[in-house]
């Protein structure tokens, strides 16, 4: 059975062969060695005088000619590796989002601003600094809202190239430059001053949201335009103690924007993942009457039980991930630990399919021989019908 | 129970932003005292959310908005107060540690801490141990909420704690942990006095420490 056949009929509740694969992106430690690549520290870049200057002189210039290429560079590489460990689907984010304002600041189009820093392993990486948007001028005059017909061409031209690359050897899960709906709007406005905008700013918030469903839905289209057959949209609805909000503010207030999203993808053929970190335990019923075909929401640091929810929603939803990234797929564990967790989490979540095995996130400590251990683990016990005790 | 105070509480658990300040303007147009208002008012509504927060029926944006509807009559209550009052529970310092940048949590701690009468010091994140210890040493402040996100980054958690104890000052702090990647283990680990995974927990850690 083909990657995609597989991926496809576990969506849809169809008998397969075996347990389908799923990767939760590779970050550059981890595609560079499954590549049998070099590391090339980049992080010179941020401690180099000339590099710094170059960064803080010419930052925004250089975004798109310069950054945005290697960085779509380093995504076909991650598509790539994750190919060629074998999974049958994979993530792919064209994070075309960004703009460098200086060697240690960059601001994504939607409103956020993100510290550039180390990652650890010789690399960089960002992290979440603070909102953008602090006051109502602040959004009006916001300077890097998008044109979001370009991003969708250039979401077509990138992910076209890439289906007719690995298409036929796997499963794209895409995702354009859009990040959630209320991901994005939380970084733009700040956790801590969300909840005031939201009861004083309704419009402000709404046209927030109706403009983010527009990036959403027309990156989407160029996905599905470019051959994509599965969507896969990363939105945090949770922290590891729960939701940030009611879950029935959250119907409110973004559900109509995923429902119309959803029914678009629909329409069109194709399938829509969720991605949403945290214990989403109070939101799945929210999520699933949304439309998604599949969640890649059970992080198992947090309270969330995959195993409850296969149960409970199993029927209706395929249940993506079990495999954990804070110890499993790590350095420190043993590889029969990863061949048993598989073993475990397969005869547990197998029977009755609508179940895709994966790593619960992306992490930039994922050695690659350890998802080859898992990739292999799910070889040896994953064809149907499932007789593991 | 006076009808105006039973109204702020209710304000508050309610998270009515637009209407405390009219409910907080009659109380004091009723000539009750503006610490009254706070300690039976304001800090009850709190504690009502608090409750509520835990038992599932709040979430952590409803404790935010909690924060900001008390922060909202704050500057209006101690305009009334008389000079040369301090209805301050103490001060505490918060700081995310040294090498981590998530500040969510903390500033969290911080608006329930500050609604409920306590003086914050924020001293941002990435703070180091030496800053830390400096400002209990110059303000006086007795009470230390150190959050750290990264698992790397705990090790700068006993790091404040040993220079707390090079400055003299170990048995005169109290300092409490909280964060992603904290827990009752690593408190006992770092010899931190208390760990508190949520922003009522650690309302609950400061004001016992009063």
């Amino acid at each position: 059975m083909h990657s995609k056949e597989r991926i496809i009929n576990t969506f849809e509740g169809k008998p397969v062969d075996r347990v389908p694969t799923f990767c939760a992106m590779v970050e550059d430690r981890t595609f560079n060695e499954a590549l049998g690549k070099p590391l090339i520290p980049q992080e010179w870049l941020l401690t180099n005088p000339l590099a710094r200057y170059v960064l803080d002189r010419w930052g925004k210039q250089l975004t798109r000619p310069v950054f945005q290429v290697e960085l779509n560079r380093a995504l076909e590489k991650r598509i790539r590796a994750q190919v060629e460990l074998g999974f049958d689907s994979v993530w792919a984010i064209l994070d075309e989002t960004f703009i460098v304002l200086d060697s240690e600041t960059m601001a994504r189009f939607t409103g956020s601003i993100f510290n550039i820093q180390p990652d650890g392993y010789g690399n960089m990486t960002y992290m979440y600094r603070g909102p953008g948007i602090k006051s109502r001028e602040d959004f009006e005059s916001w300077p890097y809202w998008p044109d979001v017909d370009d991003l969708a061409h250039r979401t077509y031209r990138f992910f076209r190239k890439m289906v007719s690359k690995y298409g036929n050897r796997t499963c794209l899960f895409g995702q354009g430059p859009a990040y959630g709906i209320q991901e994005s709007l939380l970084w733009a406005l700040g956790f801590e001053k969300m909840p005031v905008w939201i009861r004083r700013e309704k419009d402000l918030v709404k046209r927030y949201i109706d403009f983010n469903e527009e990036i959403c839905l027309k990156t989407n289209m160029a996905l599905l335009d470019a051959g994509v057959p599965v969507i896969l949209q990363s939105d945090d609805f949770a922290f590891k103690s729960g939701p940030l909000m009611n879950p029935r503010l959250i119907d409110e207030l973004f559900g109509p924007s995923y429902r119309r999203i959803i029914k678009a993808v629909h329409d069109r053929g194709a399938k829509y993942v969720l991605h949403s970190c945290g214990d989403n335990t109070l939101l799945f019923d929210t999520f699933i009457s949304w439309g998604v075909d599949g969640l890649h929401a059970y992080e198992n640091t947090s309270n969330v039980d995959i195993f409850s929810e296969k149960k409970l929603h199993g029927d209706k939803v395929t249940i993506i991930g079990g495999v954990g990234v804070d110890y499993l797929l790590t350095d420190r564990s043993k590889d029969e630990e990863v061949d048993a967790e598989v073993k475990k989490l397969i005869a547990e979540l197998g029977p009755g399919g609508r179940f895709v095995i994966a790593p619960v996130h992306s992490l930039s400590t994922i050695p690659a021989q350890k998802l080859r251990v898992m990739v292999d683990a799910v070889a040896r016990y994953g064809a149907y019908p499932i007789s593991l005790s | 129970m006076n009808e105006s105070i039973l109204a702020v509480r209710k304000a508050i658990d309610e998270l009515d932003l637009d209407g405390i300040a009219a409910i907080v303007e009659k109380c004091l147009e009723e000539n009750l005292s503006p610490e009254e208002v706070i300690e039976e008012g304001i800090s009850k509504g709190l504690e009502t959310v608090g409750r509520k927060f835990e038992e599932g029926e709040y979430f952590l944006a409803d404790l935010i908005m909690a924060g900001e509807v008390a922060k909202e009559v704050m500057p209006i209550l101690k305009a009334k107060m008389r000079h040369g009052d301090d209805n301050s529970k103490g001060k505490v310092i918060l700081a995310t540690v040294a090498g981590d940048i998530h500040e969510i949590g903390k500033n969290i701690v911080g608006l329930i801490l500050s609604a409920n009468g306590f003086e914050v010091i924020d001293l941002g994140v990435d703070v180091s141990a030496e800053k830390i210890i400096d400002t209990a040493k110059t303000t006086g402040a007795r009470l230390l909420g150190l959050s750290a996100l990264l698992t790397t980054m705990v090790g700068s958690i006993r790091e404040v704690v040993d220079a707390s104890r090079a400055a003299g000052l170990r048995d005169k702090v109290k300092i409490v942990i909280g964060g992603a990647c904290t827990s009752e283990n690593l408190c006992e680990e770092m010899g931190a006095d208390a760990y508190g995974e949520t922003a009522i927990d650690a309302l609950r850690i400061f004001t016992s420490y009063t």
